[in-house]
């Protein structure tokens, strides 16, 4: 009788303590250094953001877009005091705020993109690119006939040097002889200047171009040229359907659902994120590879894809069956190719990774150098 | 309804008409709201609400009115002397590099360091519209083209130099400087963002050029020159000279503003948008207001500083465009503007 009624008791309280595990409601908040129409990098994020809210039952989510960079903080301020108990803030420039405010707020949960600084009640993510920027780089050197390819840079950063690195060692690996010529425009969005850029790039004879900033106007510019180019972050398909080839897409919404997840589960708290990184890559499904989800190459491309031949271990194989069986390879669970494989030399002919090795996330978070084929002025590069 | 000129109109008329123009402005602008679908008493009481009756608000409009009273201030100066400055967001950046160099890279003593900051601010804020004043007096150049076209020059200088020499060591490629010492960053009222010592100089400042304008010879010069630069002239007074020493102190308060935002909020030199949200371009409706009177600033700059700061409620709490804030201000130039005709001239009504 009595363990009877302990037994109820215990039911009891576990009944109570899942219902108010169940009350506390999960809001998540966003801070955006962008405008949310800007088609590059804060589009991507608040389209996550809507797919989070579809996807997980129970949330409610919020954002605060155009956030300059000096003031996140009375911005969170806000925020927490709007009941938000997860905030992201997604912009490298947000990260000592972020920092400050998970010392200030110990009770909510911070994630912070492309950073490097966490904390116990804050995270680290990036959904990064490089394997698709190799796969790129191997349908550009296919595609090029005058053997330079355009390369439209918004800031010599590590996360550019080694998209455009990854890039280049694609080219190469079908047209050893080709070029990658990079110009920056030192803006993220800026449409006139990556105009500029891209007209100034097809002036000096480049046939392919391919840029990261956030705008569509290189894939435009190019269209308008009649050349076939690349698009970059968000679906850019519909701005030039007979011209773009394939391109980087970015899902960030797997890693917000994910980590979402965890939070509700009670897997993350605010104590133990101090090692909760995340580097999601195609394996994970953060990135794709298309101008449009779901085509990850355009069939108009496809024909001349597979008749271009490139050499791999020895044996002739067309450009189209090596980017589909990397592409297979490097979303699998287990992936075994990955583009920043040793031995690779800078573009002086230093070596950078050594044979059998493969680059870390540090070393990819902080490259410097850049690989051979990239022809242009780097700003930060080591020469020797 | 005639309009009757009337050269000298009473200080009631353009207090009747100034808060006539911001009615109509919050009419228009609650017509914009209401085509968004939004309630314009809705958004109006978010405003006020969040802004004015707590201490995290306030602190806000407070963080917004320091650069809008320095650099609105000196802009009072300078609109008095007919000299259209519209470079106030370039001199502000200007000041922002000095203040900035001097902080990185002259090793001071700590006690030091900070004066010598707002020092180096002042002088090169106050050279970059001495620059544009200078060529008006010697060649004629129309100052409202070259204070604005000005402002681009600040704005590369300042990219250049964060992109190249001054560009911080651990900052991954982006555009920062490193960051300041510690005893070279302003002190803040705890939990805000609120450099007072800036907010304190901006109010000593504003005062202090209320009483160069109205009880000393500089003052009174440079009201001549302003009204009458024939007169000014026929009077023995050095236009060139007075609208150079105007120059000098409209621009080295922008610099000044520069000074604070740095070491105040950002404690490092970065992207020019992201140092001054347009600071030098809003003070301009700041000087309008204030019809030319420094002291009047007191009153105009947090008023603008509601608006900016309000403006961003209504893209946090509710959700709206963060365009909205632009519209607001552009609506309020706009009526300001506008309204000067009332202000200029007597309205008759009736036939004769």
């Amino acid at each position: 009788m009595r363990t009877r009624w302990l037994l109820a008791l215990v039911a009891l309280l576990l009944g109570l303590g899942t219902t108010t595990a169940q009350d506390k409601k999960l809001k998540a908040c966003f801070i955006y250094v962008g405008p949310i129409g800007d088609v590059g990098w804060t589009f991507a994020h608040n389209e996550a953001r809507l797919a989070a809210e579809k996807a997980i039952p129970g949330l409610e989510t919020k954002y605060v877009e155009s956030v300059p960079e000096g003031q996140a903080m009375p911005v969170i301020d806000r925020l927490v005091a709007d009941g938000c108990n997860v905030i992201f803030t997604t912009s490298f420039g947000f990260m000592d705020q972020t920092l400050e405010a998970a010392k200030k707020y110990p009770d909510v949960i911070f994630a912070h993109a492309s950073g490097f600084k966490r904390a116990p009640n804050m995270a680290t993510y990036m959904a990064d690119f490089y394997q698709v920027y190799y796969l790129n780089g191997l349908m550009a050197g296919a595609l090029t006939k005058s053997g330079k390819v355009g390369y439209v840079g918004a800031f010599p950063i590590p996360e550019l040097k080694r998209h455009i690195s990854a890039f280049a060692l694609g080219v190469r690996a079908v047209n050893p002889k080709a070029t990658v010529n990079v110009k920056w425009i030192n803006a993220w969005f800026d449409p006139a200047k990556a105009r500029e850029a891209a007209e100034a790039l097809i002036a000096e004879g480049n046939d392919v171009l391919a840029f990261t900033e956030d705008t569509a106007t290189v894939v435009q510019t190019a269209a308008k040229k009649k050349i076939p180019s690349f698009s970059h972050y968000n679906s850019m398909y519909k701005y030039a359907p007979d011209y773009v080839v394939s391109g980087q897409i970015v899902h960030w919404e797997k890693i917000y659902i994910d980590f979402l997840k965890k939070v509700q589960s009670g897997t993350y708290t605010n104590k133990n994120l101090q090692n909760v990184d995340y580097w999601w890559l195609l394996r994970e499904g953060a990135v794709s590879l298309g101008a449009q989800t779901g085509m990850p190459i355009n069939p108009k491309f496809v024909p001349a894809l597979k008749a271009a031949k490139m050499t791999v271990n020895g044996k002739q194989v067309s450009v189209y069956d090596r980017v589909m069986e990397l592409l297979k390879n490097m979303s699998s669970a287990k992936p075994t190719f990955d583009p920043f494989t040793g031995p690779i030399k800078d573009r002086y002919g230093v070596i950078r990774v050594p044979a059998g090795k493969t680059m870390t996330i540090k070393e990819l978070n902080e490259m410097k150098w850049m690989a051979p084929g990239v022809v242009g002025q780097v700003a930060d590069e080591p020469k020797q | 309804m005639r309009l009757v000129p009337d050269p000298n109109p009473p200080r009631l008329r353009v207090l009747w008409v100034s808060l006539g123009a911001i009615a109509v402005a919050l009419l228009i602008a609650g017509a914009v709201f209401a085509a968004y679908g939004l309630s314009p008493l809705e958004a109006y009481r978010t405003m006020l609400q969040g802004t004015l009756t707590d201490w995290k608000g306030l602190s806000e409009v407070l963080r917004r009115t320091i650069p809008l009273l320095l650099v609105g201030a000196g802009l009072t100066l300078a609109f008095r002397a007919q000299f259209f400055n519209i470079g106030a967001e370039g001199q502000l950046l200007m000041g922002a590099i000095a203040g900035g160099g001097v902080a990185l890279f002259l090793p001071l003593p700590p006690l030091l360091s900070l004066p010598a900051m707002f020092l180096a601010g002042v002088l090169l804020g106050g050279a970059w519209a001495l620059l544009a004043a200078w060529l008006r007096s010697r060649l004629g150049v129309n100052e409202i083209l070259s204070t604005l076209m000005l402002n681009y020059v600040a704005q590369y200088v300042l990219i250049y130099l964060i992109n190249g020499p001054w560009k911080g060591q651990n900052v991954r490629g982006f555009l920062y400087s490193d960051e300041f010492a510690p005893y070279e960053q302003l002190p803040t009222l705890p939990g805000t963002l609120v450099h007072w010592p800036t907010l304190l100089l901006g109010v000593v400042l504003a005062l202090a050029l209320q009483v160069l304008l109205t009880r000393t010879t500089l003052g009174y010069e440079l009201r001549v020159v302003g009204e009458n630069p024939g007169a000014a002239r026929y009077a023995g007074i050095s236009v060139p000279r007075v609208v150079l020493v105007m120059a000098i102190i409209t621009g080295g308060l922008a610099g000044l503003a520069g000074v604070g935002e740095v070491a105040g909020i950002h404690h490092r030199l970065l992207e020019p948008a992201q140092i001054s949200l347009g600071y030098g371009f809003t003070a301009v409706i700041v000087a309008w207001l204030a019809r030319g009177n420094p002291a009047l600033v007191l009153v105009t700059a947090p008023l603008m500083g509601i608006i900016l700061a309000g403006g961003d409620l209504l893209k946090i709490s509710l959700n709206m465009p963060f365009r909205v804030i632009d519209v607001f201000s552009g609506v309020m130039l706009l009526c300001l503007i506008a309204s000067e005709i009332f202000v200029r001239n007597r309205v008759r009504w009736g036939r004769r």
